[in-house]
């Protein structure tokens, strides 16, 4: 078999701000982002800097087109290719993949 | 004149596993028809020369765009097979409509017509994700 390069799209989720950019490019919206916004107080500052705190990262993929444009509009290179083909599903439903299993399939840390 | 549901079928049987004998719906529906055939070049897939045995896993596979008109054409090669045969669906417009799931003339996923065994997500999948998919199928799940 020849090597797969574009397999699927995994997430880092450590790298993810949780701006949204991605869901809002991607053309067949498939991306589903959930986070809250907490309160970081630092010694000294004139107000608490309010920071995203990422709570799920969902890709469907049976909307997903694989274009890649989530994985170039990242500013925080949170997304990228990965190898991995083991995504079909019995259910349709459970082409939803969300943070855990995007970021088992991840190549760098 | 329209060729019969028969005719519009073309057998293969998965390298990987012989005993899988893949019937490709061969309606041309969109980009993903030229993917299962780069499976046949790769040589994932092969033609059937064989006569079906009663052993074999038949699976029919459902790859590319379902428009509502073409639906019907779907449906008659699905009631020419023996009940029971899985059926695969093969990218993002034959499981959920994909990049057209607004589209008011696009079938939103096979599903809609008959019930499918294995979603194989991609657009298009790899042709290695489809025999991934094969695989993973689970034979004996009535559909």
């Amino acid at each position: 078999m020849s090597p797969v390069a574009h397999g699927v799209i995994a997430l880092l989720p450590e790298a993810c701000t949780s701006c949204m950019i991605c869901v809002r490019e991607c053309p067949t919206w498939c991306i589903t982002v959930e986070s809250h916004a907490e309160q970081v107080g630092e010694p000294g500052a004139r107000r608490p800097r309010t920071v995203s705190i990422l709570d799920r990262f969902a890709i469907d993929f049976g909307l997903c087109m694989y274009c890649g444009i989530c994985i170039d509009v990242c500013p925080f290179d949170a997304l990228e290719w990965a190898p991995a083909i083991d995504n079909s599903a019995a259910n349709r439903n459970d082409l939803v993949h969300d943070t855990e299993r995007l970021a088992g399939w991840r190549m760098h840390d | 004149m329209m060729a019969t549901a028969g005719e519009q079928v073309r057998a293969y049987r998965l390298a990987a596993e012989p005993g899988t004998r893949v019937l490709v719906a061969s309606l041309g529906l969109a980009c993903c028809a030229m993917e299962v055939e780069s499976a046949v070049r790769l040589g994932l897939l092969r033609a059937d020369a064989d006569a079906a045995d009663p052993s074999d896993r038949t699976v029919l596979l459902v790859a590319g765009t379902v428009t509502d008109a073409l639906a019907p054409a779907v449906r008659a090669i699905v009631d020419e097979l023996p009940a029971g045969t899985p059926i695969v669906s093969f990218g993002a417009c034959a499981g959920t409509g994909g990049p057209y799931w607004d589209a008011p003339t696009v079938t939103k996923g096979v599903d809609q017509l008959v019930p499918v065994a294995q979603y194989i997500p991609g657009c298009p999948p790899r042709p290695e994700a489809l025999v991934a998919g094969l695989l993973a199928l689970p034979f004996g799940v009535a559909r």
